[in-house]
C-alpha cells in the first residue's frame, strides 16, 4: 500500500473516532468513548506508516511543505491527545480534538496544498530540520489539547452557572488543571524546538540566530503569551476563566505563527 | 529608592510589560520593517511619516522597544534578587517545624501513635524516607524530635534558572548587536581576500553548484583555504548549513552568481553559399576579430544569459541563469558597420541580424563559459555562545520548574508513656497526586513498622 492509502485510511479512522466520541457525548455510554479511542489509535498507526513511507520515498523529513507539515501536526495532535486522555481520563475532549485533527487532515488533502515531494532546497538540508520542526509541532499539538480543554472549561462554567448538572469526573476544575498540564508539557517543547533549535539552525544556515523575521517574532509572541499564562497562574493565582482565555489566545498565536505568517506576512521562513 | 525597588519587584509590572511587548511585537509584524521611505509613502500616505517618526518602521531596533526590553530585564533582575535570599535560606538553612498544630494545618497530614520508643521510631522513619531518596534534618528537644525530610531541593530554583537564562540571552543579544558584524565577500575561483578584521587571508579554490536531476539546485559548495603568513593552513569545503569557523570568524555559503562580463563565447561563422566554410572563434565581450578575408571584422558587444524582451521593448535578462543565452554581434567592413543583431545559443537558426545588404554569412553562438562567483558571508558574533549558554539555563530551569518539584515532609514526634505520637505533614508545589501517593506509601510503612 502506498503513502496516500495509509493517509486516507488514517483520515477515515479519525472521522470514525470523532463520530464515536460525539455519540459518547450524547449517549454517555463509556464504551463508545473507548471505541473512539481505539479508532484514533489505529488511525494513528496508519498515519505513522504514511509518514514513514513518505520519509522513505522522499528521502527527507516528512515536513518540508505545507501538505507534509499539516499532516505531521495532525499526527502530533493525535499523539498528544492519546497521551493526555490515558493520563487524565478526559475522553469527553476527544470529539472536539478530533475535529481539529480532521480539519488539519482535510486542509492537508485539499487541492490547494502541493503534495509532490520536491527535493530539498540547500537551506533545508540539515538534521536540524528534524529537530526544529518535529519538536515545535509536538509542542503546538499540546497547545491544541489545552485549547480544547480551555474552551470546554468556559462552556462547563457557563453551564454550571445556569444550574445544569456536570458529571463528577469532568468538573471545570479538572478541565482547568488538564489545560495547565498540557501547557506544562507544550511550553518546554515549544521553547526547545521552536526557539532554541530554531536559533541554532538559523545560526548554522543563515549566520545569525535571530533576524526579527515575522515567523521568529510570532514564535516569540506565542512564547510570551504562554509565559503570561504561567506567571498569572502561578504567581498571581489566576485560574479558571482568565487562564482559559490566555490559553486560547496562546494557541491561536501558535497557529498564526505556524500557518498565518506564511500566507499573510512575507519573510525568510518561506518553506512551510 | 525603596519605592523604586518595590515598583520593579512587582509581578504586576512584569505582566504589564509582557502585554505591552506582545502588542508592540505584533505591530512590528504588521508594518513591513526597514523599507524605503518611498515605499511607506506609497503604502500608508501621510501616515507613513508618522510611522517613521515613531520608529515603527524599524520597531525591533527602536529606542522605545529596546527600552521596554531593558525594563523587562530590570524587572526580572529585581524580582529574582528579591526572592533569592529567602530561597537560599529555605533551601540550605531551613527552619524545622516546632509546633504540631502547624503540621496539622497542612493539606496533606496525618496524626497517629506508635507503640515504640522515640529513637526507634525515628530510626525506622529515617530508613523509610531514605529509601524514597529523602534527605533528612532533625533536632531533638527534650522528649520531642522535629524532622524535615526533603527531596528535589533544586526544584526551588527552576524559575530562577529560567530567568537567569533569559538575562544571559539578552546579554548575548547586546553583545551581538554591539560587537558583531557581517559582510559579504564576492569571490571568483582562485581569488584571495585579505580580511580587514583578521590576520589571515582567505582563498576560494573551487566553487561548484550541484543540481538535482530536475535541474533545481541541490547545493552550493565552496572550497576555501585559510592562508596565514603566506602559508596555507587549512582547506575546507563549506556549503549551506555547513559553515567554516576559524579564529572567531564564521564563513557561510551565502549566495552565488555568474561572472558573465568575462564570459568566453564560442562563435561559429558559416557561409550560406559555401558549405565547406567554417570558422570558429573564442571571444570575449569587446573583442574584435577579422574573419580572415581581410575585410570583414566582427565584435561582440553585449551578452545576456536569460534573454527576454520586456513590455517596453527593451532587452533584459530574466535571471542570471543561462536559460536563454544570447549575444549581440556587430559586423564591420572597412570601418563601415554592415550588420548587427542578436544570436541565440538555443535557437541557432533564428538570427535577428539587421543588415544593409544581402548577407552571405551566418553566425552561431555555439557555447559559452563563464566562471561562477561565490558569495561568502563573513560573520563575527560574540553573542552566540551566550545565547547557547542562556538557552541551556532556560531549558534546565523549565525542567526543574515543571518536573522537579521539591517535596517536603515535616514530622513532629513526641514520646509519652512508652508511646510515640507522630504528626506528619507534606508539602509539594506541583504534581500533588504523585506526591500524595508517595506520602501515603511512606505513611503506611511507618505505621506498619519494620
Amino acid at each position: 500500500m502506498s503513502e496516500s492509502t495509509f493517509f486516507l485510511l488514517a483520515f477515515v479512522l479519525y472521522v470514525l473516532a470523532a463520530l464515536f466520541y460525539f455519540s459518547y457525548l450524547f449517549s454517555k455510554r463509556e464504551n463508545l468513548a473507548k471505541i473512539g479511542f481505539v479508532a484514533a489509535l489505529i488511525g494513528l498507526l496508519s498515519h505513522t506508516l504514511a509518514l514513514i513511507l513518505r520519509t522513505v520515498e522522499s528521502g527527507h523529513a516528512p515536513f518540508t511543505n505545507m501538505y507534509e507539515s499539516l499532516s505531521f501536526l495532525a499526527w502530533a495532535s493525535v499523539i498528544a491527545y492519546v497521551l493526555i486522555e490515558r493520563k487524565y481520563r478526559v475522553q469527553n475532549a476527544g470529539a472536539y480534538l478530533m475535529l481539529i485533527v480532521i480539519a488539519l487532515m482535510a486542509l492537508a488533502s485539499s487541492p490547494l496544498m502541493p503534495k509532490e515531494a520536491a527535493p530539498l532546497v540547500p537551506a533545508l538540508q540539515s538534521y536540524w530540520l528534524w529537530l526544529h520542526v518535529s519538536v515545535t509541532l509536538l509542542g503546538e499539538a499540546f497547545f491544541a489539547v489545552a485549547f480544547i480543554t480551555s474552551i470546554m472549561y468556559l462552556v462547563a462554567v457557563s453551564r454550571e452557572k445556569k444550574g445544569r448538572k456536570i458529571k463528577p469526573g469532568f468538573t471545570p476544575e479538572k478541565l482547568d488543571s488538564v489545560s495547565y498540564r498540557c501547557i506544562a508539557i507544550g511550553f518546554p517543547l515549544f521553547t526547545l524546538g521552536g526557539l532554541i533549535f530554531g536559533m541554532i539552525w538559523a545560526y548554522k544556515a543563515w549566520g545569525t540566530y535571530w533576524s526579527w523575521d515575522p515567523k521568529e517574532v510570532w514564535s516569540l509572541i506565542t512564547w510570551f503569551v504562554f509565559a503570561l499564562y504561567l506567571h498569572t497562574r502561578i504567581v498571581m493565582g489566576w485560574k479558571g476563566r482568565r487562564s482559559a482565555f490566555i490559553a486560547i489566545f496562546g494557541f491561536l498565536a501558535a497557529i498564526f505563527t505556524y500557518f498565518g505568517v506564511n500566507y499573510l506576512l512575507a519573510g525568510l521562513h518561506s518553506y512551510a | 529608592m525603596k519605592s523604586l525597588v518595590k515598583f520593579f519587584a512587582s509581578v504586576r509590572l512584569a505582566i504589564t510589560l509582557l502585554i505591552i511587548i506582545i502588542i508592540a511585537s505584533i505591530l512590528g509584524t504588521l508594518i513591513p520593517q526597514q523599507r524605503s521611505p518611498e515605499e511607506y509613502l506609497a503604502r500608508y500616505g501621510q501616515l507613513g511619516n508618522l510611522f517613521t517618526r515613531l520608529q515603527l518602521t524599524k520597531l525591533y531596533h527602536s529606542s522605545w522597544y529596546i527600552t521596554l526590553l531593558f525594563l523587562f530585564a530590570l524587572n526580572i533582575i529585581v524580582c529574582t534578587l528579591n526572592r533569592f535570599s529567602p530561597k537560599i535560606q529555605k533551601a540550605f538553612r531551613p527552619n524545622l517545624e516546632s509546633e504540631a498544630k502547624n503540621i496539622l494545618a497542612l493539606k496533606l497530614k496525618e496524626n497517629f501513635k506508635k507503640n515504640s520508643s522515640l529513637s526507634l521510631t525515628k530510626e525506622e522513619m529515617k530508613k523509610e524516607l531514605a529509601s524514597h531518596h529523602y534527605r533528612f534534618k532533625e533536632e531533638k528537644r527534650g522528649n520531642k524530635i522535629l524532622i524535615l525530610a526533603r527531596k528535589r531541593i533544586l526544584g526551588i530554583f527552576g524559575a530562577d534558572a529560567v530567568h537567569l537564562g533569559l538575562l544571559i540571552i539578552l546579554c548575548g543579544g547586546i553583545a551581538s548587536g554591539l560587537a558583531g558584524f557581517r559582510t559579504d565577500l564576492v569571490f571568483l575561483e582562485g581569488e584571495t581576500f585579505s580580511l580587514p578584521q583578521a590576520e589571515f587571508k582567505l582563498r576560494l579554490d573551487k566553487f561548484e553548484t550541484e543540481y538535482y536531476p530536475d535541474r533545481s539546485v541541490k547545493d552550493w559548495k565552496s572550497t576555501l583555504t585559510v592562508i596565514e603568513d603566506n602559508k596555507s593552513l587549512l582547506t575546507r569545503s563549506i556549503e549551506v548549513n555547513h559553515p567554516l569557523s576559524y579564529k572567531g570568524l564564521v564563513f557561510y555559503q551565502s549566495s552565488y552568481g555568474w561572472n558573465w562580463e568575462n564570459a568566453k563565447l564560442e562563435i561559429w561563422v558559416k557561409k550560406k553559399n559555401d558549405p565547406s566554410f567554417l570558422k570558429k572563434f573564442e571571444l570575449q565581450l569587446g573583442e574584435r576579430v577579422s574573419l580572415g578575408d581581410g575585410e570583414t571584422q566582427i565584435s561582440l558587444l553585449n551578452f545576456v544569459p536569460d534573454f527576454v524582451i520586456n513590455e517596453k521593448n527593451e532587452i533584459q535578462t530574466r535571471s542570471s541563469e543561462p536559460n536563454n543565452p544570447a549575444v549581440f554581434i556587430e559586423g564591420w567592413e572597412k570601418n563601415e558597420k554592415i550588420f548587427s543583431g542578436w544570436i541565440f545559443a538555443k535557437f541557432p537558426d533564428f538570427d535577428r541580424l539587421h543588415s544593409a545588404k544581402e548577407m552571405d554569412l551566418s553566425f552561431e553562438l555555439k557555447s559559452f563559459h563563464a566562471g561562477q562567483y561565490s558569495v561568502i558571508q563573513v560573520a563575527h558574533d560574540p553573542g552566540a555562545n551566550l545565547i547557547w549558554l542562556g538557552s541551556a539555563f532556560l531549558m534546565v530551569g523549565l525542567f526543574l520548574a515543571f518536573y522537579w518539584p521539591t517535596r517536603e515532609i515535616r514530622f513532629f514526634l513526641e514520646e509519652s508513656q512508652g508511646q510515640t505520637e507522630i504528626y506528619m505533614g507534606g508539602i509539594s508545589s506541583k504534581s500533588r497526586e504523585a506526591f500524595q501517593s508517595e506520602f501515603e506509601k511512606i505513611l503506611a510503612s511507618i505505621r506498619r513498622g519494620k
